[in-house]
This record gives C-alpha cells, structure tokens and sequence, in this order.
C-alpha cells in the first residue's frame, strides 16, 4: 500500500498520517489548499470541493 | 417454509419512488400539513421505523433505531402556495414541494429505511412544519426535543452537493407620517424622505460590505415595499426592508445606525431575524457524505446559500456538525415549473443509506 501521494496543486510530497479518514479534508502543508482524501489504501487525494454560492429556501 | 425479510430491506426503487410521489401529491402548505403528515407516519410505520408519530406541533415524526445516540435529519413537510399540476415527464416529477422540500424529505425517509442502524444509536427524521412561515413552527418544538450528534437537514442541495451554512435574515418596517407642504416649497415629502430612508440603508450596508467579495459574506438589503397615501393634511410612507444577513452581523449595532439615520417622527419596527449558520467541513458528518457521494459516482460539491433554513433555528442550539442535503435544484424553489430527477432522487436515497450505515457505524468517526 502507497502511503505517500502528492498535491495536485503544487507537487508537494505527502505522507499518509495515522489515523487519517477516507473523507476527511487536509491541508497542503507546501501551498495550503485543502484536500480531499479520496482513498487512503492508495493514499490518494483531489482538490477539496470549492464552496459554490447558491440562493433558495 | 416462507422467510420474510424487513420491510427496510426490501425497499425497491419503485417503493421508494412511490413515498415521493405520494407525498408530493398530497397538498401541505404551512399551517395546513395534516394529511401529509398522517401519510407520512403510515408510510414510516409500513417501511419499518421503531415507533412513528405526529408530535406536540404537528410534525410527522419516525425513530429508527433505540439507542441513546441520535441522528436527527430534520426536513419540512410544509410547502409554499400555489399548484404546479404533478406529473412524470421525461424522468422528471413536477409538483408543488418535489424540490422544496417533500424530495429531500421522501428521500430521507427511504434511506433511513433501508439502513441498519447499529444498537447504540437513534435516527430520527422530523417532517417539520411551518418551515415556509416566519413561525418556523416545527422546527423551534424540535430544537427542544432532541440533542443530536450529527444533523442533516432536508433542502435541496442537488444529489451531489452537501449545503454548509445559510445566511440569516432581518426585516424592518418603516412607517412615516409627515405634514403636506407645497411641492413647489423647500420642504421635503414623506415620499422624498422614505426614500432617503432607503438610499441611507443602501448607504450603510455599502460600507459594511467594503472590501467583501462573496455573497455569502456581505449584508444584502432588499427592498420589498414602498407606498405612500394621503389624507389631503397628511402624507404618509410605509416601506418594509428585508436584510440577508451574514456570520457575524452586529444585529443591534445595524439597528442603532438604521434609528439615527431615520427622520425624526418616523416609526421602524425589526422583526424575523435569524442568526446565520455555518456548520464545519472537518467531521463524520461531512466525510460521510463525500464518501457516499462518491460511491455513487458523484463528485462532491460544497454550498453556502444566501436563504435561510431550519439550519439557522436549530444550528446554534444543537452545536453538533450539521448540514443541508436533498436532491433537486434550489433555483426551482417555490416556482411554477418546480420539478425533480427522479434518477437523482433515487440516488440521494442510497447516498443516505450510506450515510446512515457510514456514522453509526461501531468505531466510526
């Protein structure tokens, strides 16, 4: 299993943290941009969802 | 030999599709959602639920699970006036309340049914009433009922996207009553001032919003009537103003400016206000919704919007992550041509089977 994977924003090297949820959002420690766990055996992530401003209800 | 499995277990896809057209079907506008809400706790009994009711203030109510721990998803039951003829047209349920919020609700329903939920958890879904009055009726008894964990609350989000915060709301009348003098003279009317009035407002909330790019962030003032009438003596102004409010709005202090900047003799009235709310994106409750989302081929999305919810009355009382989700597009709220995917209906309903599955889960986090 990969535990090491990379910000698709920036190329930094990240490393799978113990304890860490598939989910869960984290944040580049090289850029800052929030990630989204998408798998942690792989350890992969994607850019977290961007906050969309929408009217209603 | 015959087995019988749960009911909860054998939910179909048409079963499910039923709940939601029969509670489309079944007219509730705010303060008149009596026979939805008997609908629903039949239909919450037939599909399995430990115990289904109509409460104190009128909401239909089913508990799933009877454990001490509690997952609260709190819809409404209620919709807004007016009747959108209900039909299936292209893969597309048309009716008054399939967006806001009976698809969000049904879907609820459905995916709590067919959830397991482990021993030492409650999932409770609350059908609120008077959601679309200012009475926020159902929502202000449930607050005081339950101390959930984790909620979930019922508006449309669209399948794959999950609503963390509303903005809050302030309204204000304005009432005015001045002299007539000639219009050719220097004084100025009770139309002229009412409407300085507005210019003051506009004025004031510019300057709040100095430097602020999103809406969710900036104090957006509407005005949503203005008339003046006279006696032959006297003039007089009425304006109502509503005010979408962001996190962190100085209610008391927009008040005190709004009184100074008024004319003297006028007379304002603040009512309706609700705080906005804005949940967390880092706990069980959101992760388990982007997992769900994902594992239905989806590619999660997060809102903010610039309404207000049952998320605003309930949020800062219960303090437990919270979120909005339901299927259907918001921007169909309350309009002639309101219409849900029934494909996006049906996946909402196993995104919330997982959810359910995901949080309760023993050792879940």
């Amino acid at each position: 299993m990969s535990k090491t994977s990379e910000c698709p924003e920036c190329g930094e090297a990240l490393t799978l943290e113990e304890g860490t949820i598939q989910g869960e959002i984290m944040q580049c420690p090289s850029c800052g941009v929030e990630l989204e766990v998408t798998s942690v055996d792989p350890f992969e992530v994607e850019p977290a969802p961007e906050e969309e401003e929408d009217w209603g209800e | 030999m015959t087995t019988e499995a749960a009911p909860a277990a054998t939910l179909s896809d048409a079963d499910a599709q039923a709940v939601l057209v029969d509670l489309v079907s079944t007219p509730s506008v705010s303060g008149d959602e009596g026979a939805a809400a008997a609908l629903l706790v039949a239909r919450m009994r037939e599909l399995g639920f430990d115990e289904a009711f109509v409460d104190e203030a009128g909401n239909p109510v089913g508990i799933k699970g009877r454990g001490a721990r509690q997952l609260v998803f709190l819809g409404h039951v209620d919709t807004v006036p007016g009747e959108v003829p209900i039909r299936i047209e292209d893969g597309q349920l048309y009716g008054r309340g399939s967006v806001d919020a009976k698809g969000p609700l049904a879907s609820f329903v459905c995916g709590v049914a067919r959830a397991t939920v482990a021993p030492e958890w409650s999932v409770i879904v609350v059908g609120a009433v008077e959601e679309e009055a200012p009475s926020s009726k159902g929502a202000r008894f449930a607050k005081d009922q339950y101390a959930p964990e984790l909620c979930v609350i019922g508006e449309p989000s669209d399948w794959d996207a999950v609503t963390l915060g509303y903005k809050g709301r302030l309204l204000v009348d304005f009432s005015l009553r001045h002299a007539i003098g000639h219009s050719a003279g220097p004084e100025q009317s009770a139309a002229e001032l009412g409407c300085a009035f507005w210019a003051a407002i506009l004025a004031g909330a510019e300057e709040l919003n100095a430097g602020e790019q999103t809406l969710f962030g900036r104090l957006d003032p509407s005005l949503l009537e203005i008339n003046t009438q006279d006696d032959g003596l006297f003039q007089t102004v009425k304006l109502t103003a509503s005010f979408r409010t962001p996190l962190g709005f100085e209610r008391e202090a927009w008040e005190a400016r709004l009184r100074a900047a008024a004319p003297a003799g006028a007379e304002l009235a603040f009512y309706g206000g609700e705080v906005a709310y804005r949940g967390g994106k880092s706990n069980a409750l959101v992760r388990a919704f982007l997992r769900g989302i994902r594992a239905e081929g989806g590619t999660p999305r997060f809102k903010v919007k610039t309404g207000t919810a049952d998320m605003n009355v309930v949020g800062p009382q219960w303090g437990c992550p919270i979120l909005a989700y339901g299927p259907g597009d918001s921007k169909l709220d309350h309009t002639p041509d309101e219409h849900v995917p029934l494909e996006d209906f049906q996946r909402a309903v196993r995104v919330v089977t997982r959810v359910v599955e995901q949080v309760t889960a023993p050792g879940a986090r």
